[in-house]
């Protein structure tokens, strides 16, 4: 069970943070408690919701808790509803098992998005009521507190208004909490001592005060408000998310009760009378009997067409569907002739289904922002403890969350039903029989359906669709996501966290749909009743289509809509013809159109050319269709529809236009709006009928597969921090883990950046910096022009972060024999080969540390000198003389160099010892300080501040003398930065960014350095940044297959640069990709201000290409610390991205 | 890979331009021949039940179906299925705009849906 004590106040978007929230993280982060979930958090359980990390707190929660079962006799005198006494003797039963094992589910999610929700509506009313974050401590109040409080409440000044809004909010949810299983989890007595001063503390007479309440209320709600239980709130709402609020959306209970998982118990809510009469009786009645719950509802209600649903089968009255689960495919930055693959594996799936009605349909699924959330910090064993002032580690999670919500990801969720038998007579009526006796559809019946399903197991689980067979949950969520169609979903549904929902809790959930036509309307209105939720729905349906080019110009046209920003329905229904079946029919048009012509013929009229063209088309596809291969012939005759939800009619109208208007513009579809929503609407349902046989269109199942719903652009694992989100054909967000590579997939950890100037690598590099710094990992940054200086400078890491400028260094500090670590032997297994390996490592690291000394030195003389041969014959020679060891110097080199009789040799050294006369060069003399570079800090900023770059396209001859120093300074400055994190122990995590490592080309040592860096990355769990402007050199360097991950900037300027980048990425060159790289970031040239983002084509360790919009706003200060351009701190950053009012729960 | 759909195959304009050697006027449809052709005898019965007359030329009949058949067609295409005209027609007749009150549908409920979690 999970503590009482809640998580703090978690606060909506946009409210400032408060500095009581969830606090430093110490290290005594709970793990105690016994009977808390398996991972130590406390989040909600459900998708709309933010986890919130929680500060931990003594477990106090097992000491005098009551038995999740026990409910004591009194206990219900903390609860204030005017129905509870309706539920009296419900609440003395026993709780089932099963609920009682969700109750801790229950209780965590209550408190935390309870304020979210409630705060806004409940100050304003309220104003003798404690301040917004009592909420929070409701549900853990002492049982007597309550009661006595909440009827006396209603002043004597506001004696009607009170009850009327008041009752509503907040009662009936533990009301409904006394009722089945909540009681527990709202009476732990154990808060007395948190629980808010009680205004007036004298008894009052309950009913008296209740029972305007009541009266006031409109009938229909009255009624249904034992049932009220805000179950599909969202967690973080938009502010005036709900205009038409009729009830404020209090109090959100997590999950159904138990009574209306019993469907056939308790099917339909009491009707108003009988709540009011029972209510007047009831407090006098005492001995306590159950109440016969007539729930005789005089609102229409209309059973769905689908009466049972066994395993992935549905039931009809008089078909069966088969429910398959198509998994999202990739479809960005994929070759064409992939794509070419995909499609027509497709279409041959659905030929396969010659003869079948399919269903396909198309729902998604809020960003589990909180199960996210979970998994990193599970990640992160230790992150940075806080410090008092900024953001704390708990913290930033949810801000990361709170992001995740309000830029509103949807994932979608593609499913494909295929209607393949039909069901006679006496099948239905043995149901309906069997039915009566509690059995359902007859075990002979389904053993022979079993059989024949399988063979669509076989078509549609090959590659293609490779569709899976549904379970029953998914089943269910995707009929309650039909009836409440692009409604906020029910918040409890989640794969993991615990607050699973029952098997047919979903499916009554769907008794608080409501839903509301107006005659000619062009939406339909749906309210859950529950939440208040209100949702305008406009269904459009695809119209004429002009003809497509799918993999080469156009996107999938159902995968299409997913570019705006709001979560959008689809349903297709679809008739598959088989080569006969299409061939009769298409054969009949032709002979009409062919009659035609000849009436026309004959009465001497010129025919419309168009007739003409129709019969040569016609004639070519039924040639096409009595030759070719099935696929050829097979048509998909069918009506797909889309559903646009807004939260009032003119919001939905607004998006159903846009929808209209990007179709008609990109794809050359006409969406078409028409009448009789409220079937079109139904229509979404699996096992209702078609809606009208309107808008049918008739398509190869080429065109079909084409349509490709179930096309998704994800990117990046779920496990890293949030780092922006994908900006191509749809919104999903990216996380990035720069470990992942090496913890989980065994790759190497090198990731590269490749970006103009200007492209936002430094920015990027910095800002992962900072998140890995911030999970504990230990950074290092090398950062020439020293921007990145100032991460070190924010109030979480100031104490743990360190700044080395190495042009204020002191000597020796890039003395290139340090440099290079020298294995231990610690590092390589025991025994005989373990001692090979060990000498080969060490050897390796002598031959390199030559290699480096030997680069540097020619790197220090002048190029005209280096080039010589003599120059390198004598270098060779001398650091043979030096031993190859940590503890030489270059002043030994030198002094070698000096003391060979030759001339050649002396000038060498002369050169050496007159570059040393330059404060900067000093660096390289000498011994290294002690503790230069101490493992402790977590992020370490190396920064280069004041030294020129020298350009790369100009000679060496013609660098000024600083601008030549600083190519060896960069090259041992990077082996620095790699050298601290050999210090640790090989598992901890490390990072290293590397800035400008363009200059390690045409160098042997870089060289060596770059792909030492990739094959070390993985045995030393180091993950290396390396930003360059030029890829070339990371492919020059052939290390290609080491890199795990790639981002590639804007490259405008340069398109053999471009097509090295997509050799990078692994994305076909000469593909049109060029224009894409060309276009990245690219800004509005109407507006003045300043780019708020930075786009980046991204590839993951999986191989996965996408567009990525980064986007680190949601850290407190980040970009204010990164921005690298001068004016930055004058403008503020937006990086929220443009369309955020679009955005929607 | 050009995708494109049958549909204009299905929407050619089929028109019936009149008996061999003789063109009329008007081309029309075939389908509104066809209505008219139903609408005519209908027409007769009605009359025929305030009568209990048959006329030999109907002309009345005529007039009244012509008119009717283009009423229907201005409304009824393969978009706007007939059902769905008349259903319209009959849910909504009273108002041709937005209105504001609105009209509660039937909940539509899942609850009694029985759920097995295999087929066997």
């Amino acid at each position: 069970m999970t503590p009482p004590s809640t998580p703090g106040p978690p606060r909506p978007v946009g409210m400032p943070a408060d500095t009581r929230s969830n606090g430093a993280r110490p290290s005594d982060y709970p793990v105690s408690d016994p009977d808390e979930d398996e991972d130590d958090l406390i989040p909600s359980p459900d998708h709309g919701a933010v986890a919130v990390f929680q500060a931990p707190q003594a477990p106090r929660r097992p000491a005098g808790g009551p038995s999740p079962h026990g409910r004591g006799e009194g206990e219900h005198a903390d609860i204030d509803s005017p129905f509870l006494d309706l539920f009296s003797s419900s609440a003395g039963r026993p709780a089932p098992p099963r609920s009682a094992a969700r109750a801790p589910a229950a209780r965590v999610a209550e408190p935390l998005r309870r304020p979210v929700e409630a705060t806004p509506a409940e100050p304003v009313r309220r104003p003798v009521e404690p301040p917004p974050s009592e909420p929070v401590r409701r549900p853990v109040e002492p049982p007597s507190a309550e009661p006595v409080r909440r009827p006396v409440e209603p002043s004597p000044t506001e004696p009607v208004r009170r009850p009327v809004e008041a009752a509503p909010a907040e009662p009936f949810t533990n009301g409904v909490g006394g009722h089945g299983i909540g009681t527990e989890s709202i009476g732990s007595p154990d808060r007395g001592g948190e629980s808010p001063a009680v205004p007036e503390k004298e008894a009052g007479p309950p009913i008296a005060t209740r029972s305007p309440a009541r009266a006031d209320r409109t009938p229909r709600h009255a009624a249904f408000e034992p049932e009220l239980e805000p179950v599909n709130l969202p967690a973080v709402r938009e502010p005036g998310a709900d205009p038409l609020v009729r009830r404020p959306p209090a109090e959100p209970a997590t999950r159904r009760r138990p009574e209306e998982r019993r469907p056939r118990e308790e099917p339909a809510p009491r009707p108003r009378k009988e709540v009011s009469r029972r209510q007047e009786v009831a407090p006098r009645s005492k001995p306590v009997r159950p109440p016969k719950i007539k729930f005789a509802d005089r609102d229409p209600a209309v059973n769905l067409a689908i009466t049972e649903i066994a395993g992935h089968l549905t039931f009809t009255p008089n078909t069966v569907t088969a429910w398959y689960w198509l998994p999202e495919v990739r479809w960005a930055f994929r070759p064409d002739a992939e794509r070419e693959a995909l499609l027509s594996a497709i279409s041959e799936q659905y030929a396969g289904l010659a003869g079948f009605r399919l269903h396909l349909r198309r729902t998604t699924r809020p960003f589990p922002a909180d199960e996210w959330a979970r998994t990193l910090d599970m990640n992160t064993p230790q992150p940075l403890s806080g410090v008092p002032g900024a953001t704390s580690w708990s913290d930033h999670l949810v801000n990361a969350q709170r992001h995740l919500l309000s830029v509103n990801h949807a994932e979608g969720q593609t499913y494909l039903g295929v209607t393949f038998a039909r069901r006679s007579l006496g099948d239905s009526f043995v149901e309906r029989l069997l039915r009566a006796f509690g059995r359902g559809v007859a075990e002979g019946e389904r053993r022979k359906l079993g059989r024949t399903v399988e063979q669509f197991d076989e078509v549609l689980g090959a590659f293609g669709m490779r569709g899976r067979q549904v379970t029953t949950h998914e089943l269910e969520w995707l009929l309650y996501r039909s009836v409440a169609l692009c409604m906020a979903p029910p918040t409890t549904l989640s794969p993991v966290t615990g607050g699973q929902w029952e098997r047919g809790d979903l499916l009554a959930l769907t008794e608080q749909i409501e839903r509301y036509r107006t005659p000619y309307g062009s939406t339909v209105k749906l309210v859950n009743r529950m939440t208040a939720e209100e949702r305008h729905v406009a269904v459009l349906a695809v119209g004429r289509m002009e003809p497509l080019e799918i993999p080469e110009r156009h996107e999938p046209w159902l995968h299409f809509h997913e570019r705006l920003p709001w979560p959008m329905e689809l349903s297709s229904r679809v008739d598959v013809l088989g080569s006969g079946d299409s061939f009769r029919n298409l054969e009949h048009r032709l002979r009409m159109i062919r009659s035609q012509q000849l009436d026309y013929a004959e009465h001497g009229i010129d025919a419309p050319p168009e007739l003409e063209r129709l019969a040569k088309r016609a004639l070519v596809i039924g040639d096409e269709m009595t030759t070719g291969l099935p696929v050829e012939s097979a048509r998909a005759h069918g009506w797909h529809r889309i559903a646009v939800g807004g939260r009032t009619r003119e919001e939905c109208l607004e998006r159903a236009r846009r929808i209209i208007q990007l179709y008609s513009r990109e794809l050359r579809i006409s969406l078409q709006h028409p009448k009789n929503q409220d079937w079109l609407a139904r229509e979404f349902i699996p096992g209702e009928p078609v809606a009208n046989t309107g808008y049918i269109r008739r398509m190869p199942v080429k065109l079909l597969a084409a349509a490709l719903p179930q096309a998704a652009s994800t990117v990046g694992d779920r496990r890293g921090d949030l780092i922006g989100r994908t900006a191509g054909t749809c919104r999903r967000p990216v996380f990035l883990d720069l470990h992942f590579p090496m913890e989980v997939r065994e790759r190497s950890g090198l990731a590269v950046f490749v970006a103009e100037p200007g492209g936002g690598k430094s920015t990027l590099l910095g800002a992962l910096g900072y998140l890995a710094a911030r999970r504990g990992v230990q950074v290092t940054l090398l950062d020439p022009s020293g921007p990145l200086a100032r991460l070190c400078s924010m109030p979480e890491l100031r104490p743990y972060s360190r700044v080395l400028n190495l042009t204020g260094s002191e000597h020796g500090t890039l003395a290139p024999y340090s440099l290079i670590p020298t294995p231990l032997r610690s590092e390589f297994a025991s025994g005989a080969t373990g001692d090979r390996e060990y000498e080969i490592a060490v050897s390796n690291a002598r031959a390199e540390r030559r290699m480096l000394v030997q680069d540097i030195c020619s790197m220090l003389v002048p190029p005209q000198v280096a080039r010589e041969a003599s120059t390198a014959t004598l270098l060779r020679h001398a650091v043979r003389q030096v031993p190859a060891e940590e503890t030489s110097t270059l002043d030994d080199v030198v002094a070698c160099l000096a003391g060979l009789d030759d001339d050649n040799g002396k000038e060498l050294a002369n050169l050496l010892l007159d570059t040393a006369e330059m404060p900067l060069a000093l660096l390289f003399f000498g011994r290294p300080p002690e503790g230069l570079l101490g493992a402790d800090a977590a992020l370490t900023v190396i920064t280069m501040a004041g030294l020129r770059l020298p350009d790369l396209k100009i000679e060496r001859e013609y660098w000024s003398a600083e601008e030549a120093l600083a190519l060896p300074m960069l090259h041992t400055a990077h082996r620095l930065a790699v050298r601290r994190c050999y210090g640790g122990s090989m598992s901890s995590r490390k990072m290293v960014g590397l800035d400008e490592a363009h200059f390690m080309e045409g160098w042997r040592s870089g060289r060596s350095f770059l792909v030492r860096l990739a094959r070390d990355s993985r045995k030393w769990n180091l993950s290396a940044l390396v930003a360059s402007q030029n890829p070339r050199d990371i492919l020059g360097l052939d290390v290609q297959n080491l890199v795990s991950t790639v981002f590639v900037g804007r490259i405008a300027e340069d398109v053999e640069i471009a097509s090295e980048a997509l050799r990078l990425l692994r994305v076909p060159v000469n593909d049109g990709y060029e224009a894409t790289l060309a276009s990245l970031s690219n800004v509005d040239t109407a507006s003045a201000s300043r780019l708020g983002f930075r786009e980046f084509v991204m590839r993951d360790v999986d191989g996965r290409v996408q567009k990525v919009r980064v986007d680190v706003s949601y850290v407190e200060g980040l970009l204010d610390h990164l921005d690298t351009t001068p004016t930055g701190a004058a403008a503020p950053q937006s990086n929220l991205p443009s369309a955020t009012p679009d955005a929607e729960v | 890979m050009r995708l494109r759909t049958d549909d204009d195959i299905y929407r050619a304009r089929l028109v019936y331009l009149g008996p061999p050697g003789y063109t009329l006027p008007v081309h029309l449809p075939y389908a509104q021949y066809g209505v008219f052709m139903l609408l005519v005898p209908l027409f007769m019965f009605i009359h025929y039940l305030f009568t209990f007359d048959v006329e030999l030329f109907p002309a009345w009949e005529i007039a009244l179906a012509v008119v009717t058949t283009s009423f229907i067609f201005r409304y009824v295409d393969p978009d706007r299925p007939a059902r769905m005209v008349v259903r319209t027609a009959l849910t909504d007749w009273r108002r041709t705009r937005e209105p504001a009150s609105e009209q509660r549908d039937p909940r539509l409920v899942a609850t009694r849906i029985r759920v097995r979690e295999e087929l066997v």
